[in-house]
């Protein structure tokens, strides 16, 4: 099932949110930061490494096929400060992730919010 | 392969974020509660906070509102720049030396790498550890003078002194002139000279006051403040540019 949601709204008040003094001045080629994408699949591999933290699951969609996406969170050290590790997710873990999508590939995203297995928001940030 | 740089970028991007949440304790105004600093310490984990009441995010890629004031020199090498943190930009269409290559990242462009960094103090110098890619400077206190005639290095070389109980003074010379003042690719010469003078405001509170000169790049000295909060809960992490940054295969499919 598809649950690709195009939340214009969310996107909106995420660029007030940032504009200006963020990301008005940095690097945003691979991403369209304008739109929020929502997807909820199922964790096939999970990489606690740095630069950044990725992961990978696989998403149906509304014709009933598997995509493979990929995803990115912030850097390991980060996240081990807001209380992660590299047992925080595992292959077969629900998850429902919202970001940003690749500009280049349609199932690659910056994520934004996350949400874990049992329901719960996980912290992205280390504060 | 996406853009990984453009991901890179929107780390800093997102830290900058944080501050505009209230609940964000990097963000709160310094409380009149903290305890008062210790006298000639500063050992622990900083981490970098916006300035009390504000959300600067200039302080993301470069040091003040308006542009330096450069020499002709340095206003040629500054066009060659191609900075990675201007916009649009991937690998091909930048030459930051710290995305592309992986260079030290140098003083004070070391400060906006989003990570913080830890004091150690021993007799006769003070470690500065930056968990970004195992970045060290060694603070010698040992009484030496700033060396007249230094070799030239990545982060230079620096000597400290105390200014009162509560404020150390760091000089330090020597820089290659690879290095970028900061993200936007702003040069300095190897006769820069750089001033940090840390001031424990409180306990949990840093403010660090750096002023460039540099004769040849500089028409006159660029100064700033940056602001920091005491993590006594962070360890320093290993973050290794080569490697971890440069090696793309985990970020393919």
């Amino acid at each position: 099932m598809k649950t690709k949601i195009l939340a214009l709204i969310l996107g909106i008040v995420a660029v007030l949110v940032v504009s200006g003094t963020t990301f008005a001045h940095h690097g945003t080629a691979a991403y369209d930061t304008k739109n929020i994408v929502t997807v909820k699949g199922t964790m096939t591999d999970f990489r606690f490494i740095n630069p950044h933290v990725q992961l990978f699951f696989d998403v149906k969609n509304d014709k009933g096929e598997v995509e493979n996406w990929q995803a990115e969170l912030t850097a390991p050290n980060k996240l081990a400060r807001a209380g992660w590790d590299k047992h925080t997710l595992k292959a077969g873990d629900s998850i429902t992730a919202s970001g940003y999508v690749s500009k280049g590939d349609a199932h690659t995203m910056w994520i934004n919010k996350l949400i874990g297995p049992d329901g719960e928001a996980l912290h992205l940030f280390e504060e | 392969m996406l853009g990984i740089f453009a991901a890179l970028s929107l780390t800093g991007a997102l830290f900058a974020q944080t501050p505009a949440q209230p609940a964000n304790p990097a963000t709160a105004p310094a409380k009149a509660a903290s305890a008062p600093a210790p006298a000639h310490d500063l050992t622990g984990v900083w981490m970098m906070r916006n300035p009390p009441g504000s959300n600067r995010g200039f302080t993301n890629y470069t040091f003040t509102k308006d542009p330096p004031e450069l020499t002709p020199w340095a206003e040629a090498k500054f066009k060659e720049a191609k900075a990675s943190n201007g916009g649009q930009f991937t690998l091909k269409t930048t030459n930051d030396p710290v995305l592309t290559k992986c260079d030290p990242p140098g003083v004070p462009r070391v400060y906006f790498h989003p990570y913080p960094f830890e004091f150690v103090h021993t007799p006769k110098y003070t470690l500065m550890l930056y968990e970004y890619d195992h970045t060290v400077r060694r603070i010698y206190t040992d009484g030496r003078p700033i060396p007249k005639d230094p070799d030239l290095l990545w982060m230079g070389t620096s000597v400290g002194h105390w200014d009162g109980d509560t404020t150390l003074v760091v000089d330090t010379v020597g820089f290659n002139d690879k290095t970028w003042l900061d993200r936007l690719g702003h040069p300095h010469s190897d006769q820069l000279h750089v001033t940090e003078r840390f001031r424990r405001v409180d306990k949990d509170h840093l403010e660090l006051d750096i002023t460039m000169e540099d004769p040849k790049a500089l028409a006159k000295p660029w100064t700033t403040t940056f602001y920091y909060q005491l993590r006594p809960n962070w360890e320093l992490g290993e973050i290794s540019c080569s490697g971890d940054y440069l090696d793309f295969s985990n970020f393919e499919k």
